[in-house]
Order: C-alpha cells, then structure tokens, then sequence
C-alpha cells in the first residue's frame, strides 16, 4: 500500500510518455541511426563542397516543401486523433487517423516522381557521393513513412472493431508517437539535403 | 520564445507556425541565399519545428528530465555537428 502511494504521489507532478514504453526506445534507436547519417552527409559534404552544392540545385525543392507540409499536418491530424480517442470519440480519431493517411499517400506519391524523374535521367546510388546520400537517406526515410502508414492503417482497423475507447488507447497514443517520429527526422533532413548550401 | 509559444499557441496555432516556417525555409532556399549565416537560419529554424514537435506533438512536456534530455540532447547535437562541418568546410 506504501508503495502504491508513492507511486501515485501526486507531488511527483512527472508525467508518462505516451503509449507503450517500448516504442520509445525503438523512437530512440531510429533518432540515433538518422542522427548518424546527418552527420555523416555534413562531412560527406565538407569533403567536397563544390559537387554537393551542384548537385542540390538539381533536386524538386517544390515538392521537397510540400513533403514537409503533408509531413507537419499529418501529424498535426494524429495528434486531433489522439485528442479525440482520450474523449472517447472514436469515430473523429478514424477520421483524423485516415486523414493523416491521406497525407502519408500523398507524401509517397511525390516521392515516386521525384525518383522517377531521377531514375529517367540514370541517377543512380552510385553516379556520384551526393546521389548515394541523397537516395539513401530519403529512401530509409520512405521505409519509414511506410511502416509508419501500417501502423497507423492498423490502428484505424482495431478503431473500427471496437478496440480503443477514452480507457483504453495506449495503441493510438504509440502509432502516435511513431509517426511523430517520422515527421520529426524529416524536419530535419530537407533543409539539410534540399535547402542548406 | 519556444517558452512564450508554449504559453500562448494552442496546438492548431502551433501547426499554423511551423507550416509558416517550412514557407520560409523554402523560400530562403529558393532566393539562392548561402553562407554560414543562412545555414545557422535554417537550421535554428529546423530545431524550433522539431522542438515544437518533440515538446507538444509527442507530448514530451512534463515527463521525466532523462527521456528530455536524450531527446532534445539528440536534436542539439544533431544541429551542432552539422554546424560544425558547415563551418570548417
């Protein structure tokens, strides 16, 4: 009984992160894995300064600037998602969580044509160091949009059968916190690869 | 002036705030502006949105000091050793 006192000490006044502590980590691990590759295009970039900003010029800045703003309001939609589930309205949490997937779509289809454009003019990850970066980092960042648009696109399936209520929505709150993630690493990866020279 | 957004935007303002950042940031890069100037711009303005996300979207005010610290820890080291390379290049 003293234990679950202090463990409930309101004093305490520090709050849970949201949904399952697991993901956390996991959010912690994928942080670390971008920061790494950040870095390592600055100093790609620091190398060879000349070649990278060259080759930048000939990215999509337009569509890289609409890829952030569908990133930003997707997550601005889940965050509507999880303020809804936490008043027990389930059914505006399925429809600002299908928003966001709209969002998330719309995100990868102005990715395809910009790599299409890319691979049409035989861009490859080995045509030069800003290409291998510039393919690599979007793309493990698209495989992340991607599992982040499953777990969203479960969440809404579980919705839909019922399964999350005001009591109960500790799975929302982490598809949340994932996806939060996702946009997150963008934030920082389209000045550094699309805008900074 | 993150303190002061905090206090004052509610979190539709917030999403409104960092679109209007995202506009800058491309417009900054669309004028052809360069320099270790605009690149601290940039990125300062990159650290304000991912800030905003990490402290209101993924809801990390008011948890505990160490998960704060990995967090915005990762961001700060992020963005100065991006800075670093931009500056000895």
């Amino acid at each position: 009984m003293a234990v679950d006192q202090l463990d409930n000490d309101p004093s305490d006044d520090v709050k849970l992160l949201p949904g399952d502590f697991a993901i956390w980590i996991f959010i912690f691990a994928e942080l670390l894995v971008f920061g790494m590759a950040f870095i390592s295009y600055a100093i790609a970039r620091s190398l060879n300064v000349d070649m990278f900003n060259q080759y930048q010029l000939t990215l999509n800045h337009e569509f890289g600037a609409i890829n952030t703003l569908l990133l930003l309001t997707s997550s601005y939609f889940v965050v509507l998602a999880v303020k809804a589930i936490r008043v027990d309205d389930v059914k505006k949490c399925k429809q600002w969580l299908i928003t966001s997937l709209g969002c998330g779509s719309a995100f990868l289809i102005l990715k395809s044509v910009e790599y299409a454009d890319k691979f049409a003019e035989g861009i490859s990850l080995s045509t030069n160091t800003f290409y291998m970066f510039y393919l690599s980092l979007t793309l493990f960042h698209v495989f992340h949009v991607i599992l982040g648009m499953i777990i969203l696109g479960a969440i809404v399936f579980k919705a839909q059968r019922g399964a999350y209520s005001a009591a109960n929505h500790t799975g929302v709150e982490t598809g949340a916190s994932y996806w939060h993630m996702v946009d997150l690493v963008w934030i920082i990866l389209f000045p550094l690869v699309y805008i900074i020279r | 002036m993150i303190k002061v957004a905090q206090k004052q935007l509610n979190v539709h303002q917030l999403w409104l705030l960092i679109m209007f950042l995202t506009l800058t940031t491309y417009a900054l890069g669309k004028l052809g502006f360069s320099g270790v100037w605009v690149m601290l711009i940039l990125l300062s303005t990159a650290a304000i949105k991912a800030t905003i996300i990490m402290r209101d979207f993924m809801e990390l005010r008011g948890v505990s000091k160490l998960w704060q610290w990995m967090m915005y820890g990762w961001l700060g080291f992020v963005c100065l050793a991006i800075s670093i390379s931009y500056f000895v290049s």
